[in-house]
């Protein structure tokens, strides 16, 4: 069993020492300073010394001189408040085997006794997670393994493969995918390649997905983070976006929820443009089933686009639904909650489109006293 | 022509070093001051009346500077499927803090740069291990857990040594007075080395806060630009600490023109690997790949 020698004038720091390594199953002796070490090296035989610096009768630096001079090679632990390197590089070229500022942390102390008693160590996962080898890291499409700085569409952080692999399968091929079982392997790829988006298991083992995202998100500043999580009854959406998350992914799959998820962050059309204080809606791109999703986005995004105008102080605002399809339903419906979003900030909404989107807007009540017009230059010149 | 009179170095040296220490005292020094533009900039970025599209067009005045934010906004890191096509995207893309940090950025490089060939390689090589020192206290920050916010230490890590090329040129003026027109870009210099290096070690720091303060800059970044001499173990994850950490694992890694003083640079790693509770394998993380990425940030 290793058996260590501690040399601390101060007895709370003995107290402590000895508690800490007695729960690592070692044995434990003390000295109150540099003589009494001395003594009781040459009395036994040890596998490591917790040597302080400053000490009475005779100092760290001092013991650690004259063991070396006698030829005594024990590994030497510094334990100390100080910092002044001009007395940590002395005491490097004595030879110490490591070095703990105090006050320290009961990890770091164990940690450091392990790696000096040549143990191992026990390191925590996060923040401080080893590094683990590539191998740990699976690709999916289009990679060409260049290294630092490949841009890869998603990455998908669970412990468990499968999920990796139900998730690529539903994905449309042309998407990039890495995927990791680790915390670890995680923070190792995020160094090395941007994402557009994260998905995290909010349940890996031994870290906190939340701890997780936000290391991650430091690396990838840009990148949407997702939650994966089972579906259940429970309001994890609100907890998670509570957490920072941007959204939720419900394990298993569902072909609509990928769907929503390809759109919203993999759709390449910019659905509204904006000018100064001009909206202008972008056509319906995609299948019929989509249309709903599109004019939810389109209303999403106008609020938005109106929220930005009444920041730049105009009194107006002109929305251009020209290339908006001639669902006479939702179009009107959508032209109503953006003249009411209008109003809450003061501002007057002014509509551009073709005449038949004048004509279909008069035959609904809420929208039957709007003019329309032709052009921008028609609406702003108004 | 009469010959150079004997020299007595190390009193020039002595000498030089009171006049920059005076002259920081009596706020007589000649700092660089921030590029109009960057100026402008910051002030539209500090008022309450900020928009971005006010802010391109004071970009867009700057060419140099509108190519640096198209390229950092089309960059890997930031990278999406579609590039940023004007100022104004670009601008949107990189937000508030990453162009404050940009501005700061390219305005502090010009202070590195030299005309004078004595000092030009010497001042770029500064520049590399700058950028270097400001991309490790970043990651060290962001990947370390234990606060602090990563764009001050970036900064901070930018300008620790940024007195040093205002020191050389001071020098380089006062050796140009002193000596006429004697001196030439090829002609051996006037003020022998150790006295230049003298100078530039004792007076640097108090010139680089007092060109912190000048541009106005966060107290955090000033104050790690004064107190990175030493490690405060009473504020362990501040600023200051972080950069003389970054400082020294920078110089470890080979990335610092100068001598380097192994044994005080192996200390000051030891102790600040305990000071802010890391340890080798956090540092080979953050290490990986480091030179690599500080030639892809200068080209």
């Amino acid at each position: 069993m290793p058996r260590i020698l501690t040399v601390d004038d101060s007895r709370t720091v003995r107290m402590i020492l000895t508690k800490q390594v007695s729960e690592l199953g070692f044995e434990i002796d003390e000295a109150e300073d540099g003589e009494q070490g001395l003594l009781k090296l040459e009395e036994a035989t040890y596998d490591l010394v917790l040597l302080d610096v400053t000490m009475p009768v005779l100092d760290g630096p001092g013991m650690l001189a004259r063991m070396r001079e006698a030829g005594n090679k024990t590994p030497v632990l510094m334990l100390t408040s100080e910092s002044k390197r001009t007395i940590v590089a002395q005491l490097m070229k004595l030879g110490i085997d490591d070095y703990i500022l105090k006050p320290f942390k009961n990890d770091e102390l164990k940690r450091k006794i392990l790696k000096s008693l040549k143990m191992g160590t026990d390191l925590p996962v996060v923040p401080i997670p080893d590094d683990v080898p590539r191998e740990s890291v699976s690709s999916g499409g289009g990679e060409d393994g260049s290294p630092a700085r490949q841009f890869v569409d998603i990455l998908l952080v669970d412990d468990m493969e499968n999920v990796a692999k139900k998730f690529r399968a539903a994905l449309p091929a042309h998407l990039t995918v890495n995927s990791c079982v680790s915390a670890q392997a995680a923070l190792n790829v995020c160094r090395e390649r941007i994402f557009r988006v994260v998905l995290i298991d909010n349940e890996i083992p031994d870290v906190d997905s939340s701890v997780l995202m936000n290391q991650l998100r430091v690396l990838q500043p840009h990148a949407a983070f997702l939650a994966l999580a089972l579906r259940s009854v429970n309001k994890v959406q609100n907890e998670m976006k509570e957490l920072g998350f941007d959204d939720v992914l419900f394990k298993p799959f569902q072909p609509e929820a990928i769907d929503d998820l390809l759109q919203r962050y993999f759709d390449n059309q910019e659905l509204l443009l904006k000018e100064d204080n001009v909206l202008k809606v972008a056509a319906f791109q995609g299948r019929a089933e989509r249309m709903e999703k599109y004019y939810a986005r389109v209303a999403e995004l106008l609020n938005g686009g109106i929220e930005t105008v009444a920041a730049a102080c105009f009194d107006d605002f002109i929305v251009d639904v020209s290339q908006m399809p001639r669902d006479p339903q939702r179009t009107a419906q959508l032209i109503t909650a953006v003249d009411a979003s209008g109003k809450k900030f003061g501002m007057q909404l002014r509509l551009v489109g073709p005449e038949d989107v004048a004509k279909l807007l008069k035959s609904f009540a809420e929208t039957s006293g709007m003019a329309v017009f032709t052009s921008v230059e028609q609406a702003r010149a108004a | 022509m009469s010959a150079k009179p004997a020299i007595d170095h190390a009193k020039l040296g002595e000498q030089l070093c009171n006049i920059v220490q005076k002259r920081i005292a009596t706020n007589t020094l000649v700092l660089p001051s921030l590029p109009t533009i960057a100026l402008k900039c910051l002030s539209l970025i500090r008022s309450p009346n900020f928009s971005l599209k006010d802010a391109s067009t004071i970009v867009e005045k700057d060419p140099l500077l509108a190519a640096q934010v198209m390229r950092q906004a089309n960059s890997a890191a930031l990278a999406t499927r579609e590039p940023a096509k004007t100022i104004l995207a670009a601008l949107s893309r990189l937000g508030v803090d990453k162009l404050r940090t940009l501005l700061v950025e390219v305005s502090a490089h010009k202070v590195f740069e030299s005309k004078d060939s004595r000092i030009a390689a010497a001042c770029r090589g500064l520049w590399d291990h700058s950028l270097a020192v400001a991309s490790l206290g970043r990651d060290i920050v962001a990947l370390g857990g234990g606060g602090g916010e990563p764009d001050v230490a970036y900064v901070a890590g930018l300008l620790h040594d940024v007195g040093k090329p205002v020191v050389a040129a001071l020098l380089l003026e006062a050796e140009k007075m002193a000596v006429g027109g004697w001196t030439s870009a090829n002609s051996a210099s006037w003020i022998e080395s150790s006295a230049w290096i003298s100078v530039i070690q004792s007076t640097h720091r108090k010139v680089g806060v007092a060109l912190a303060e000048k541009w106005e800059l966060p107290e955090a970044v000033v104050k790690a630009i004064r107190d990175c001499g030493d490690y405060d173990a009473s504020d362990r994850p501040c600023a200051a600490n972080t950069v003389r950490f970054a400082n020294a694992i920078a110089k470890r890694e080979g990335m610092y023109v100068g001598p380097v003083d192994h044994d005080d640079n192996n200390a000051l790693i030891m102790v600040g690997t305990s000071l802010l509770g890391f340890e080798e394998d956090f540092l080979r993380r953050v290490c990986h790949g480091l030179k690599e990425r500080m030639k892809e940030a200068a080209a």
